[in-house]
């Protein structure tokens, strides 16, 4: 978008408050949605917790095709449709709600630089375990990715979706990678995290920032997601702090909430069935 | 001081695709390690390599691990904590700087045209000077398009804005992070100033007919005075050879 058109955007997003029905939708979150859609997602609802900010999860098959950049979770509010978690933290901010004011320049950067650490290290390393790992991907991403529609149709979406993800993968140079050595970039991941983390109750200070909801929608996903083997989940139980964490922030942002609460714990333990 | 073993590190004609590779090669003298860089394009096809004895390694990270394993280490001061940014911000490099960087050197057809092809061409021997510069310029756009082209951005040139301008974002972070300080992480030189070093030079240094993100790297004089005090302390035998092209 030009400077020009994102002015423009801003403007109107700036024009109206936060409506009550605004919606999040994402895939199908008993049978289809995947790992790391499932973490991305998690993420954008803890961060609108976060900011008080009232949404309502809407699950649809076609949730990736009905997204203006193709990537999910995205969320409808008023009349505008805005999907991942850099373009939402963008629009929430000029709707007058923002959870990194009180930082200064130098921790604003840190920031940053943390949550490209972890696009860059663990939103990878779960789409190469889901997309680059056989065993994964017959057992698991492959029933479930097209799930929602008849043969063929299902085997063919997920063979495209597939090939795209392998060809992005080959150019950044992930394709030679195996998944020992993917496993020990996550572990290094967990451990950056970890140390910057140390005995805070959040990354800085004492107030939750997009950092907290992004490492939260990851690991907690991480942590809850049965796959073929525990190896994924095991790197980060090995963090306590960071499981402490995790439980810290489902504890005060989604057990609250009425419809969350204990339903999520269950939607997720039952997802763990069902995953096998 | 340290090891007496002689390294050889190829470092290519500039900096490299990744912009590791000048980092590799600091960080390399700065331990104290004995390496050459003669300059001269590597019969693998892969730059940056090490060649230590018999054992030939590619891509800045494995070098750097290797490096770390024959005990050559900048970070043993490091806290804990400056460890793990020093792992963010280069995930931030990569990420963000790393496009803009590639699209400078590789995919912009006049920058490409006068300056990158007949420099990587002049030292890579007949024929593969005929193939090379075209393959590495077609990896570079197709990662580019790969990682930051998808919707909604559909033509090159919004995708060209939208890099250049998170690039410049990069290097004003990269500035504010600096601030006054000599080094990163205090007055002695670590891997993230290695791996900074090393995507700024090209940047700083090469002259292109296309400059706009160097005229934005010399609107920050405390990344430029950084990357001038690395060449002066740690390059001062090579900093006339070629680092220019005519």
């Amino acid at each position: 978008m030009s400077l020009v058109a994102e002015a423009f955007v801003t403007q109107l997003a700036a024009a109206e408050p936060w409506p009550e029905n605004a919606a999040l939708y994402q895939q199908l979150k008993e049978e289809q949605i995947l790992l790391s859609d499932n973490a991305s997602s998690l993420a954008v609802q803890a961060f609108l917790q976060m900011c008080n900010l009232p949404v309502r999860v809407v699950c649809r098959a076609n949730a990736e095709y009905m997204s203006p950049s193709g990537k999910v979770p995205f969320i409808h509010v008023g009349n505008q449709v805005v999907s991942e978690l850099g373009p939402i933290v963008q629009f929430v901010k000029a709707k007058g709600h923002s959870l990194s004011d009180g930082l200064d320049e130098v921790q604003k950067a840190e920031m940053k630089a943390y949550m490209e650490l972890v696009n860059n290290m663990l939103l990878t390393a779960e789409l190469y375990l889901q997309w680059c790992d056989d065993v994964t991907v017959e057992e698991i991403t492959h029933p479930r990715y097209g799930s929602p529609y008849p043969w063929p149709l299902n085997r063919i979406l997920s063979y495209q979706k597939q090939w795209e993800v392998r060809r992005k993968m080959k150019a950044i140079g992930w394709a030679g990678k195996t998944l020992q050595q993917v496993l020990e970039d996550v572990d290094q991941c967990c451990q950056a995290l970890s140390q910057r983390l140390g005995t805070q109750p959040y990354f800085f200070n004492k107030q939750p920032t997009e950092l907290d909801a992004l490492v939260f929608g990851h690991l907690f996903t991480i942590l809850t997601t049965q796959l073929t083997t525990d190896e994924l989940s095991e790197k980060v139980k090995h963090y306590s702090n960071l499981t402490a964490f995790c439980r810290r922030i489902e504890q005060q942002y989604f057990e609250g909430n009425d419809k969350e609460s204990s339903s999520t714990a269950a939607a997720r333990s039952a997802k763990k069935s069902l995953l096998r | 001081m340290r090891g007496q073993q002689r390294r050889a590190c190829r470092s290519g004609v500039d900096g490299g695709q990744d912009g590791g590779s000048h980092g590799a090669e600091l960080l390399g003298r700065r331990l104290g390690a004995a390496v050459r860089a003669p300059g001269v394009s590597n019969r693998h096809g892969d730059v940056p390599v090490l060649i230590s004895e018999d054992i030939v390694i590619s891509q800045p990270a494995k070098i750097l691990n290797f490096l770390r394993k024959q005990k050559y280490n900048a970070d043993y001061e490091l806290s804990a904590k400056q460890g793990a940014d020093t792992l963010a911000y280069i995930a931030l490099l990569e990420e963000k700087l790393l496009p803009s960087l590639l699209h400078t050197f590789w995919v912009d057809a006049e920058n490409y045209c006068s300056v990158t092809k007949p420099w990587f061409a002049s030292s890579i021997t007949f024929p593969l000077s005929l193939y090379l510069p075209g393959k590495m310029s077609r990896e570079a756009l197709n990662r580019i398009l790969l990682t930051r082209g998808g919707p909604p951005l559909y033509t090159l040139t919004e995708v060209e804005a939208q890099i250049y301008r998170d690039a410049k974002e990069c290097l004003n972070l990269l500035s504010k992070r600096l601030g006054t300080s000599q080094f990163f992480f205090g007055d002695t030189p670590t891997t993230l100033d290695a791996f900074v070093f090393g995507f700024l030079a090209p940047i700083y240094k090469v002259c292109f007919p296309r400059v706009h993100l160097q005229e934005h790297l010399k609107q920050l004089p405390n990344l430029c005075r950084f990357c001038d005090d690395i060449l002066t302390c740690y390059f001062r035998l090579t900093a006339s050879d070629g680092r220019q092209p005519s």
